[in-house]
């Protein structure tokens, strides 16, 4: 490789710390960006103030600062678990959802639409709880599978889940066809990838156990770049493989279903941000997880921006911008850098 | 293993902040306190909303609709806050409103409760079937302190339905097949408000019960329908000519089908049979029209 570089702790902290601060200047740019005009001294009128019609406060404060940490959350969430996944699988073409989150997701969402349940848990809608019990059950399902085909079967993992995501996908669209016409146009937009602003318990818990997962991954970080050089290799070295892969797996899994129950199915940002900063970066773990995470916050903060004030005063799905400026930024890393970088070969 | 303590023990201290600094804290919900008062600035979610309140005078309170509200022609000139799919709550927050009227169904119930959690004054109302349109004026008519004339929009609808169902009840039942898209073949099916509008206008649907609410079907099921009449809402009003001509290109290949062998084919505007708004009695009328043409030709 030709970006060799022994990497320090003091390194890592700094690349850490400039990463953090692009990604705060990313989100305060992008809250004064949308398609109402919002002026700070009106914002900073109404803090400490009940009540009162400050349409600028409520616009800045309730709706847009949370949606923007919103975005963040998803995005490192899905970016680092994209990281893992591509590593224990060892397959570019990995990404979150490649075990059946995206469709153990949708299929609880579309069932919690369509049976029209009405309650709330900790502030969380039925399509949310359901699509994060179901994206954790498919997981589940699909890691038990893949175990009956051998204990470190790669090969029989992602079939197994090619096949439940399959079946699932198939399942939703029986369900959205006996569905009425506008329930099945509710669960499209949460299919797409769609934000909104969320309350602040639910920004500040879904904080804690992204981080918190991010950090957990940061740990094994080691052992993943052991394993991604392939599991004989790894079990040379004294990597505990089956303990690795279920943290690993495990963990990547549940701050998936953390983000999707929060937004939906983004797409993208877990197959692409995972690539693009390896490539400029490098491989080793210990620095592309926390790197990646940072990446794929601003990157979703800067997307959902856009899908903010793209078709002012409508609103886009963010999914649909994450792929519109995510693959051309992407094909312009893969060229520049790809020559680089021996892995791609 | 130490490591691990710490990481666990900071979520857990991190969930409990969490928990203490906003768990407590009820959002101020203002939801349904005053639903019955004079409200000054309203904003529609829906074209059929929009059609209601304009029916009901409500012109000059109106700070928002959305892009797809288009009838009537002044409602083109209201500030826009977002699609009917995807709604804008800055633009919403923006208007400054004092009632937001919003569909009941769950993208719109959603955004409902996000307006209410800020603490907005919605009503959301149910408006997928006839008698939910009565509902819905009544209760628009009672939040906006119209109730008087949201009493006489209700009875010259049902006036007029009455009339026109008196007029098509003495004519035989004509099978209709209700085309809501050509590829894949997709027609409106017997649980939908399109079989309530078609039976009002005398007639029945051609497909039975289904699964489906809009079932997708096979040119067997086209044959075996049966269909009398086949009408088509065309997307937009501009398309309806050019849609006509394609329809009856397409239907050819059916040639031993009743309906295309007289020549019953017909292509409507769909906004006004899409819509269940104060216009119900000009869709179901339309629909008559071409299901009992005789019967309209003085």
């Amino acid at each position: 490789m030709s970006m060799k570089g022994q990497l320090t702790a003091r390194k890592l902290v700094i690349k850490v710390t400039v990463g953090l601060a692009v990604l705060l200047a990313a989100m305060s740019v992008c809250s004064f960006i949308g398609s109402e005009k919002v002026s700070l001294q009106a914002v900073l009128d109404g803090f400490g103030r009940q009540a009162a019609v400050n349409p600028d406060y409520e616009i800045f404060v309730r709706v847009r600062l949370p949606r923007i940490f919103l975005a963040a959350i998803v995005g490192a969430a899905l970016a680092s678990s994209g990281v893992v996944c591509q590593a224990l699988l060892r397959n570019p073409l990995a990404d979150p959802y490649i075990l059946g989150v995206s469709s153990g997701a949708g299929l609880g969402a579309v069932i919690a639409v369509i049976s029209g349940l009405n309650w709330t848990f900790i502030g969380r809608s039925p399509i949310s709880v359901f699509a994060f019990v179901g994206a954790l059950g498919t997981v589940w399902l699909v890691w038990f599978l893949g175990r009956l085909t051998g204990k470190f079967h790669i090969i029989g993992l992602l079939l197994a889940g090619v096949v439940v995501n399959t079946f699932f996908s198939a399942l939703i669209m029986f369900l959205t066809l006996v569905a009425k016409s506008q329930q099945v146009y509710a669960t499209i937009f949460w299919l797409m990838g769609n934000m909104v602003e969320e309350n602040f318990l639910v920004l500040w818990c879904g904080a804690g156990c992204v981080v918190g997962g991010i950090l957990v991954l940061f740990y094994i970080a080691p052992q993943l770049n052991a394993l991604s050089f392939g599991e004989e290799d790894a079990r040379s070295m004294g990597v505990n493989i089956g303990r690795t892969q279920l943290i690993a797996f495990g963990v990547a899994a549940f701050i998936t279903a953390i983000a999707v129950s929060l937004s939906g199915l983004v797409g993208f940002v877990g197959l692409v941000v995972p690539h693009g900063t390896r490539l400029v970066f490098g491989p080793d773990h210990r620095k592309l997880l926390p790197l990646s995470a940072i990446v794929g916050a601003t990157f979703l903060v800067v997307a959902d921006t856009f899908a903010r004030i793209v078709v002012a005063p409508a609103q886009l799905p963010v999914g649909v911008v994450t792929a519109i400026i995510g693959g051309p930024i992407f094909l312009i890393l893969l060229i520049k850098y790809s020559r680089k970088v021996s892995w791609l070969k | 293993m130490n490591k691990w303590f710490w990481l666990f023990l900071a979520i857990a201290c991190w969930m409990g902040t969490g928990f203490v600094l906003f768990g407590s804290h009820q959002e101020t919900d203002r939801s349904n306190t005053s639903l019955s008062g004079q409200a000054e600035r309203i904003v529609s979610m829906a074209p059929n909303l929009t059609e209601i309140l304009f029916a009901l005078g409500l012109e000059d309170k109106m700070v928002g609709v959305t892009f797809h509200c288009d009838y009537p022609p002044a409602a083109l000139r209201k500030p826009k806050v977002g699609t009917f799919w995807q709604p804008n709550i800055e633009a919403v927050i923006a208007a400054k409103p004092d009632l937001v009227i919003t569909l009941g169904f769950e993208q719109q119930r959603s955004f409902t409760e996000r307006l209410e959690r800020i603490g907005f004054n919605c009503l959301a109302v149910n408006v997928e079937t006839v008698s939910e349109l009565f509902e819905a004026i009544d209760r628009i008519g009672t939040a906006t302190g119209k109730q008087k004339e949201a009493n006489r929009l209700v009875s010259d609808i049902q006036k007029k339905l009455n009339e026109l169902t008196v007029l098509v009840g003495r004519e035989d039942k004509v099978r209709v097949l209700w085309v809501v898209q050509r590829e894949p073949l997709r027609v409106a099916g017997r649980e939908t408000f399109i079989n309530e509008i078609i039976e009002l206008a005398g007639s029945e649907n051609a497909i039975g019960q289904t699964i489906y609410k809009y079932p997708p079907i096979g040119a067997e099921q086209v044959i075996a329908s049966g269909a009398q009449v086949i009408i088509e809402p065309s997307m937009t009003k501009e398309e309806v000519s050019s849609q006509q001509e394609s329809a009856i290109q397409y239907w050819n290949k059916f040639e031993n089908l009743p309906a295309v062998m007289n020549h019953r084919i017909y292509v409507i505007n769909g906004d006004i049979v899409s819509r269940l708004g104060p216009r119900l009695c000009e869709g179901v009328e339309t629909i008559a029209k071409c299901i009992h043409p005789e019967l309209f030709r003085e």
